[in-house]
């Protein structure tokens, strides 16, 4: 199905000649009203995943961007609250310890969570499965990139704002005192990129969606599995993004104080 | 104007609660240009302004004063509110002609990095991953109530704390250090860490037992050692390099391609 796909670029001839060579093969990967739902869903997520990454630096920090409440909230939007939690809390464990102290950036776990909801949970009610383990291992191993560009992106916004600050510095010493609300335009960059990024993420998913219906279940058997293996190293990550020398011993405890209440559980007649 | 003319106009400027509220509000827009030369300087003339405009109705004086603010400025976002409404403070004698301009920037630069080892000790490193972890340990039984959960105890803790600072500095100026000094933040810090490394090594156990469900007591054992040897090899490894490690093995062992 997917060889059918290639060497179409635009979205245009995605839309005339890709959906009905989809739909031919018996695979309905759009939501129930096609094209019309995927670019209302599209817009959707990029509103949202832009104002969430505004959100993240720029302006006010209620954590509304962090992974475990974008997620769900744009899992919402896009019809499918408890598939964007399902994605949502080990993003959030396994990007817990990062930490934007002074120049220094962590990887862009805003970006990463919206893109990812963006493209599943459209994915997830186009193909029927909803956002199971196998679809989010395969799209967290695909998209996990834009963790890195988003860090990027920081930077390339960094060295912008730079600019902003010279040029107000600049024209407040020729006696413009309102320069200084340049500082609201440094939220412009990081809100486009991400915007246009989670825009592009939601008109891919039907490529998701036929390749989960495709997937054998071989395939699907081996992706729970990445899906736990995920979940292993989210919590591996919890454990390290605890920056105390007690941590290790008080996690060390609780590990085992778990796993020893439920072999007591088990053992109870 | 006369001498006692001067000094009455002096006296009368206090800044209105209004124009506080609307500094406030501006300061939590402190980062929105954070940039590497001056980090959160446009964002403290911003949030400053409200303050500059009724503190100095002549523009070229304004504007100096909107200048000195964009000087380099660099604390954590929440603490910063605090020397937000300390400068403000400031700001409003040194429009009465009792304070030196310097001063003001002299207060912003003693308390900024203070303050912002506090304020990422607290809320990055230990307030965060707290309210996170007793949202992720919930999960399973309140569902989505849990992200409500983590928004209730960090922006309780959060916004309460912004604007006792905020206020608390502009009602003290320079006294809010032994205002700070008396919240006990570093204790606090310790014994928050302490609750979510608890959280932490209990989500570990239980993404064991998860793992082993049903009756496959082996794939509980492989996760089992993933995370020890992840909480061993993490800090070496990229976390990029972890996480495509972690999927292929899951894969491998979970399809059976092995």
């Amino acid at each position: 199905m997917l060889r059918g796909l290639r060497g179409e670029c635009s979205w245009r001839r995605f839309n005339t000649i890709c959906i009905p060579r989809l739909y031919n093969r018996g695979v309905n990967v759009l939501a129930p009203a096609g094209t019309t739902d995927l670019i209302g869903a599209a817009v959707v997520a990029a509103l949202i995943g832009g104002l969430a990454a505004v959100e993240r630096k720029g302006a006010l920090q209620l954590m509304l961007s962090r992974p475990i409440v974008l997620a769900p909230l744009l899992g919402w939007a896009l019809g499918d609250p408890r598939g964007g939690l399902l994605l949502g809390v080990p993003l959030e464990l396994i990007f817990l310890g990062g930490v934007n102290l002074g120049g220094s950036l962590p990887d862009n776990e805003t970006l990463l969570a919206a893109a990812l909801t963006s493209a599943v949970v459209p994915a997830g009610i186009a193909a029927g499965t909803g956002v199971d383990p196998p679809l989010a291992a395969l799209a967290l191993a695909l998209l996990f990139p834009l963790a890195l560009a988003g860090r990027r992106l920081e930077r390339a916004t960094e060295v912008r704002n730079a600019e902003l600050s010279d040029l107000a510095l600049a024209r407040t010493h020729g006696g413009d005192a309102r320069a200084v609300r340049l500082n609201l335009r440094g939220l412009l960059l990081p809100f486009a990129a991400t915007a246009a990024i989670c825009f592009c993420c939601a008109l891919i998913s039907p490529l998701f969606a036929a390749t989960r219906i495709h997937c054998p279940p071989r395939l699907v058997s081996g992706l729970t599995g990445a899906w736990h293996a995920v979940w292993a190293l989210a919590a591996a990550t919890a454990i390290r993004a605890i920056r105390d020398p007690r941590a290790m011993v008080l996690s060390a405890v609780a590990f085992a104080a778990v796993l020893g209440a439920a072999a007591l559980l088990k053992a109870l007649p | 104007m006369t001498e006692a003319v001067q000094t009455a106009a002096r006296a009368m400027r206090r800044l209105s609660a209004r124009t506080l509220l609307r500094v406030f509000w501006r300061s939590l827009f402190l980062q929105a240009a954070w940039n590497p030369r001056g980090m959160q300087n446009l964002g403290f003339a911003f949030a400053m302004q409200p303050a500059l405009r009724e503190l100095y109705p002549d523009p070229a004086a304004r504007a100096r004063a909107a200048e000195r603010h964009l000087e380099f400025f660099n604390c954590h976002p929440y603490l910063a509110a605090a020397i937000v409404g300390g400068a403000v403070r400031l700001e409003e004698e040194v429009a009465r002609g009792l304070r030196d301009p310097r001063s003001v920037s002299a207060f912003k630069s003693a308390l900024g990095p203070p303050f912002a080892a506090l304020g990422d000790g607290f809320f990055w490193l230990a307030l965060r991953p707290a309210a996170a972890l007793v949202a992720a340990i919930t999960e399973p039984y309140l569902g989505l109530w849990c992200v409500l959960i983590f928004l209730a105890i960090y922006n309780g803790v959060h916004l309460a704390a912004r604007a006792w600072l905020f206020f608390a500095g502009y009602r003290r100026g320079e006294g809010i250090v032994a205002v700070v000094s008396r919240a006990h933040v570093p204790q606090s810090t310790g014994l928050v860490k302490g609750c979510a490394a608890v959280l932490a090594g209990a989500i570990a156990g239980r993404s064991v037992l998860i793992a082993g469900l049903p009756n496959r007591p082996w794939h509980a054992v492989l996760i089992g050692v993933l995370i020890l040897a992840a909480v061993a090899f993490l800090p070496r490894v990229r976390l990029a390099a972890a996480l495509y490690i972690a999927l292929a093995l899951g894969l491998v062992l979970g399809g059976g391609f092995l």
